[in-house]
């Protein structure tokens, strides 16, 4: 069976390092983009799209919230799963961010266990995977 | 025009102790014990500068002993294994995170910098015209470690933000 993929968008290699662990111990195949541009660069020229992408707001070349337009705009990316993971907690921003197509919000700081319950809300969680 | 702020040091320990449970001790067993001393030294650190409605940067600053291990933290691997690269990278985002969460206690309309690391002692001359105006300082595992909040008035930038 084809494992799951989820990328993961920002421009901290540290905080790419934090979630490609949560989402690889969720049986996801984990793919790396440093900002939105190199995320849909990437999109362009994969055959099957990713099930998740996990996406920071504030970057350099294409932010988080330019990325989920751009993917919300194009039909074979529709069947993405989009969470917004990123320190922009206010409401208006979580607005904004949640009209433009994102499924989800987190703020971080987060803990492992609070992402996970995220993506389990999503029905992305695996029975059993994150035991 | 900048306006006055109500983060202060409860706000910005609440902030600080959520970092260390996420991500710097999620076991819980090495929390960042406050000394309240202001003039501890630091040999690296990192910052963001928020503009708009309140103008002004967030700072942490740490020893590079405490720097390192943050970054062991964040990228789980040893703390001999880390890079300077992975230092930078690791004290960046935890001032994009601190940063990013001082924001969020701000009038609506601010706008966060990307984050600026700096492998060297934070030093008052970077923040022309900036106050420190809040901050927790303590030890890390013996080491010192520092996340403040400086104002700035509305005219005035960080060098090269």
């Amino acid at each position: 069976m084809t494992p799951m993929r989820a990328m993961v968008i920002d421009d901290s290699r540290a905080m790419r390092m934090i979630l490609k662990r949560i989402v690889t111990k969720l049986n996801f195949e984990a793919i790396e983009a440093g900002d939105g541009k190199e995320a849909l660069d990437l999109l362009a020229d994969m055959t099957e799209v990713p099930e998740l992408a996990l996406i920071d707001w504030n970057m350099p070349n294409m932010n988080g919230l330019e990325f989920v337009t751009k993917v919300r705009a194009d039909p074979r990316l529709r069947e993405m799963t989009l969470v917004m993971v990123t320190t922009e907690s206010e409401q208006s921003q979580i607005v904004r961010a949640l009209a433009a197509g994102a499924h989800e919000y987190v703020i971080k700081p987060f803990t492992e266990g609070a992402m996970i319950e995220k993506l389990a809300l999503l029905g992305l969680v695996p029975t059993g995977a994150n035991s | 025009m900048s306006v006055e702020v109500d983060v202060d040091e409860s706000d910005l320990a609440e902030m600080v102790e959520q970092v260390w449970e996420s991500y710097l001790d999620p076991e819980g067993v090495s929390p960042l014990m406050q000394n309240y001393d202001h003039d501890q030294p630091t040999e690296v650190h990192s910052s963001v500068s928020i503009t708009g409605a309140w103008n002004g940067h967030v700072v942490y600053a740490s020893s590079r002993a405490a720097a390192q291990r943050a970054a062991a933290a964040f990228l789980a691997m040893e703390i001999d294994e880390v890079s300077e690269e992975d230092i930078s990278d690791t004290l960046g985002e935890l001032a994009n995170i601190v940063g990013g969460n001082v924001k969020a206690m701000l009038p609506p309309g601010s706008q966060l910098s990307l984050p600026q690391v700096v492998l060297a002692p934070e030093s008052t001359a970077r923040y022309p015209s900036a106050e420190r105006i809040s901050g927790i300082y303590g030890t890390w595992e013996g080491e010192p470690v520092s996340i403040s909040m400086w104002h700035a008035s509305a005219e005035t930038k960080e060098e090269g933000a």
